[in-house]
């Protein structure tokens, strides 16, 4: 994808960086179902906004197969994250979802057995910022405020950078609009279910991103078209225009709402709009805002906004500068998703340094070590690693910045991340100690099904067929 | 006017004696016959001027390389094993001894650093980067990457463009990789000519180890000008990379020919055939073609070219290319060559191989080229390792231990950053292994240098301690107060 994005510019291995951190800042929205938005004249129940915030996937098709009930994986070095390491550990999953971890487990002896051979074992990786499997479709370039984009419709489920991000641990991506936008599209998050159909890729129930973006993509996209924004002033003055459209776009509905509450037969419903809507849903904390920003003033600023127009950002993407400003960024309550140790392919990336990771966590916030790339996202183990290295986090919390973290950068660290009782059962064994450069997963699990298996010939998948 | 043209008369003629001059010198004399026979000749010149040392440092002519000292640690020697607890010493820039701390005596008055717990290896080798010529790649003023105008650039150097003060060269060096090519960007089949450099000198010139090293040869496909449907002009397809790359090489070996037959009426001092006017002059040069003089050591064999093709049908008409022209040749990338690996193995060359971050084609297996090292180390191709980056070449080291979790042995792994490449390049005499008598470019870790985990604690290039700083350090230290 990004190849063929740079193969418009002269210097491809260069401008990969760029493009990259250009597709890079996608608003995350996770995929909101038409379904769900009632048309205005359904009923009398007054609707702009999607009723439930949730990710819904359809029911699975039969392509889709219901998880073994019971799987036990046995002698494992167990990384739990949240609870120390346990040796010769045991899991537990049953129906999908991890039932029990410890020294012994009680599983029926019915259950399937996976012998760890005394491995590692950690949660699958979850990717908080991806724009794989989007095709070419990652900006929708043509206006600077386009949150009625929504991923799930460039979703293409059969892109083999799914397959790879898998086979290098990853259970979990949030798959984004790109940075060139202000104000992009909805992101979608996917389980890495690589051969199952679409829907079933779907993660039930997570909650929906939106990609912001800031900083020199917009203004190079716009002002390389003789286009507001083409500066700073111009980018942060679209996002306030259109928010304040949002806002208005608010108070019609509002309004609109509490007529018909009142029985006011003559209520007229506004004329709907798919771009203030979603504007209006920003409003209304719909959304978790997934802002990417480089330099220490616009994380200032980003917050001013979100303050002024009271809506909360979940993280700050790439945010290279962030270890400027992390007391205010943790201050806020702010998520980072990091770049391990990329710099310099832009102005604004110049003041990167690897050390950026744990400078923030080490004031309190809460950081992911993210891929932003269909290459990094297949060794994001080694990633989290440089952490160790450049500011001596330990190994949890590096572990963390590559799961527990971004799952809930992504709104879903109730429902994977850890090894813990009640969550999904999507999990990898390694090869090796993960947190080097000699680590392979030998077998990953989503939903407690084996999907890839690294000791299969062929791609070592287990739900594809040839030519799927 | 008849002053005039006297005097223009005699400049020319001086020109033309001076362009002789140069090549003569060119055809044979400055190129020996190989990259390993003609570089130390070479680099001896800048050593004899001026010490390499560090810009931050004292000028090395006011201050002698210390004597030091690594005692106790883990000596990944490279060409001979490792030696636990062992010590190596450094003098006048050089390693003066290696070997276990029991054997190996410390001279007087040096400066010991213990290296309990460390692992002490030679300095990293990237066989092909872009450094110094790049600062900020989204910043085209910052850039001197490529000349894309035309396809056939190989009178370009990457030594008029090196900048010795780019910002990234010391944040390569503080994780222990000292020596690097230098190449253009590979956008043009043939964008000119690699250097091979040292990450540490007050100048280009001290930094610029062996100009001219070699010749990227790009034939991948991606060298095409077909960027859109509009855009496209020759050479638009592979036909047409091949074309002018044949018709290129033609036009060199006229050339040669042309200076060949002059070289040779001057030589015989034979008047023209009955030309009595021109009696008593010289015969006339050829005019002197710089693009096609740039060719003339890879036709004569005398360097090599780096040839780099991805998938094997191209690896196969460009190494026929090559061999209708008798090019010596390394490969470069073969990274979606998987069907030919016993057919690589049979051309006997080196294989600069990756990146292995290179992602596989769709109908690819996940490994098909994370494996690749490891089946040619296997099919006894020496291999080598490369960032093919300039922000990023910190990380050569880890795309070597990646490697070695597809089967690379780890031993093998290092000497594909270390000696194989110095071999490549000509400079084994100098560098890639811990031997005495070899350049002290060296570097001490706390652990593994291949994992991502392991830290550089010490980095010496000729000796001399490099000082663990770069801008992303003094950012850090600035910004931890």
């Amino acid at each position: 994808m990004f190849y063929r994005i740079t193969r418009f510019w002269p210097h491809s291995l260069r401008l990969v960086a760029l493009m990259l951190a250009l597709a890079g800042l996608g608003v995350a929205q996770e995929q909101t179902p038409a379904q769900e938005t009632p048309t205005p004249h359904e009923g009398t129940t007054p609707v702009t906004q999607p009723a439930a915030p949730q990710q819904e996937s359809a029911a699975p098709r039969a392509t889709t197969p219901a998880p073994p009930s019971d799987v036990v994986i046995k002698n494992a070095y167990l990384m739990t994250v949240t609870h120390g390491n346990i040796k010769n550990g045991s899991i537990y999953i049953k129906n999908g979802k991890i039932a029990a971890v410890g020294q012994t487990v009680n599983a029926p002896a019915s259950a399937t057995v996976i012998d760890a051979g005394g491995r590692y074992v950690t949660p699958g990786i979850v990717d908080s910022h991806s724009h794989i499997a989007l095709d070419d479709d990652v900006n929708e370039a043509t206006s600077p405020i386009t949150p009625q984009m929504k991923m799930l419709d460039a979703f293409d489920y059969t892109d083999k950078a799914i397959y790879r991000a898998l086979a290098g641990g990853v259970t979990t991506s949030l798959l984004l609009h790109g940075s060139a936008n202000m104000i992009g599209g909805q992101a979608i998050v996917i389980k890495h279910k690589y051969g199952a159909e679409r829907d079933a890729m779907l993660f039930p129930g997570a909650p929906p991103s939106i990609k912001f973006a800031s900083g020199e993509n917009p203004k190079r996209v716009y002002g390389g078209k003789g286009q507001v924004p083409s500066t700073r002033m111009g980018n942060f003055e679209v996002q306030r225009e259109a928010l304040q459209q949002g806002r208005e776009y608010r108070r019609e509905w509002d309004d609109y709402n509490a007529k018909v509450k009142r029985g006011d037969k003559d209520a007229k419903a506004p004329k709907r709009d798919l771009k203030l809507e979603a504007l209006a849903d920003i409003l209304r904390g719909k959304f978790l805002v997934q802002i990417h920003c480089y330099r220490a003033d616009e994380f200032l600023t980003e917050i001013a906004i979100a303050h002024e127009f009271g809506y909360k950002i979940r993280a700050f993407h790439h945010a290279l500068e962030s270890y400027k400003v992390a007391d205010k960024i943790a201050a806020e309550g702010i998520g980072v998703a990091a770049f391990a140790d990329w710099w310099g392919y832009k102005q604004e990336a110049w003041d990167a340094i690897p050390w950026m990771p744990v400078m923030d966590m080490r004031k309190g916030v809460r950081v992911a070590i993210k891929s932003d790339s269909d290459d990094f996202d297949r060794r994001l183990n080694q990633e989290a690693a440089k952490t160790m290295r450049y500011g001596g986090a330990t190994e949890e919390e590096a572990l963390k910045m590559i799961t527990l973290n971004p799952a809930w950068i992504v709104g879903v660290d109730n429902r994977v991340g850890s090894l813990d009782i009640g969550k999904d059962g999507d999990i990898v064994i390694w090869s090796d100690y993960p947190l080097s450069v000699y680590a392979v997963p030998e077998k990953v699990l989503i939903d407690g099904d084996v999907y890839f298996d690294r000791s299969l010939p062929g791609l070592g998948l287990t739900h594809y067929k040839e030519g799927q | 006017m008849r002053k005039h043209s006297a005097f223009t008369r005699q400049h020319s003629a001086f020109s033309r004696q001076h362009s002789v001059l140069l090549l003569l010198l060119l055809l044979f004399g400055i190129a020996a016959t190989s990259v390993a026979q003609q570089t130390p000749t070479r680099t001896k010149k800048i050593k004899d001027g001026q010490p390499a040392h560090m810009r931050t440092a004292a000028p090395a002519s006011q201050v002698a390389a210390p004597v030091i000292a690594l005692r106790g640690g883990t000596l990944l020697t490279v060409s001979h094993g490792t030696i636990k607890d062992g010590t190596l010493v450094i003098e006048n820039g050089k390693i003066a001894a290696v070997g276990p701390a029991s054997s190996v005596s410390i001279p007087k008055g040096a400066q010991v650093i213990d290296a309990t717990g460390m692992t002490i290896y030679p300095g990293l080798i990237d066989s092909e980067s872009n450094l110094g010529l790049t600062e900020i790649s989204a910043e085209q003023m910052t850039n001197d990457l490529v000349e894309d105008s035309d396809e056939i650039m190989p009178h370009m150097h990457v030594y008029d463009a090196f900048h010795a003060e780019s910002a990234l060269i010391p944040v390569t060096r503080v994780n222990g990789v000292t020596n690097a090519i230098v190449a253009p960007d590979s956008s043009d089949t043939l964008p000119g000519q690699d250097s091979f450099i040292q990450l540490a000198g007050a100048s280009a010139t001290e930094m610029l180890m062996i100009r001219d090293i070699a010749m990227p040869f790009n034939f991948t496909g991606k060298e095409r000008r077909n960027e859109t449907w509009e855009k496209r002009k020759f050479p638009q397809t592979r036909m047409g990379m091949a074309a002018q790359l044949r018709q290129a090489f033609l036009d060199a070996q006229d050339y040669a020919q042309k200076w060949d037959d002059y070289n040779k009426k001057k030589e015989s001092k034979a008047p023209a055939d009955g030309d009595k006017d021109k009696k008593n002059e010289p015969p006339t040069p050829p005019k002197r073609d710089l693009k096609l003089e740039a060719l003339l050591p890879y036709l004569q064999g005398k360097k090599p070219i780096v040839l780099a093709a991805e998938q094997s049908n191209d690896l196969e008409t460009a190494v026929n290319l090559a061999h209708e022209f008798n090019l010596k040749f390394v490969l470069n990338h073969v990274s979606h060559s998987q069907s030919v690996l016993d057919y690589i193995a049979s051309l006997k060359v080196p294989v600069i191989v990756g990146p292995i971050y290179e992602k596989p084609k769709p109908e690819e297996r996940f490994d098909a080229v994370y494996s690749l090292p490891a089946q040619l180390y296997k099919r006894g191709v020496k291999i080598a390792f490369a960032s093919y980056d300039a922000h990023q070449v910190r990380n050569l080291p880890y795309q070597a231990g990646f490697a070695v979790a597809f089967g690379l042995p780890h031993d093998e792994a290092l000497k594909a950053i270390t000696l194989n490449a110095a071999e490549i390049w000509g400079v084994a005499d100098r560098l890639g292994s811990l031997d005495v008598g070899k350049t002290a470019n060296v570097v001490v870790a706390n652990g593994d240098p291949l994992d991502v985990k392991a830290d550089v604690k010490h980095v010496f290039i000729e000796g001399r301690e490099i000082p663990l700083t770069d801008r992303q350090t003094r950012l850090r230290d600035e910004y931890s107060k």
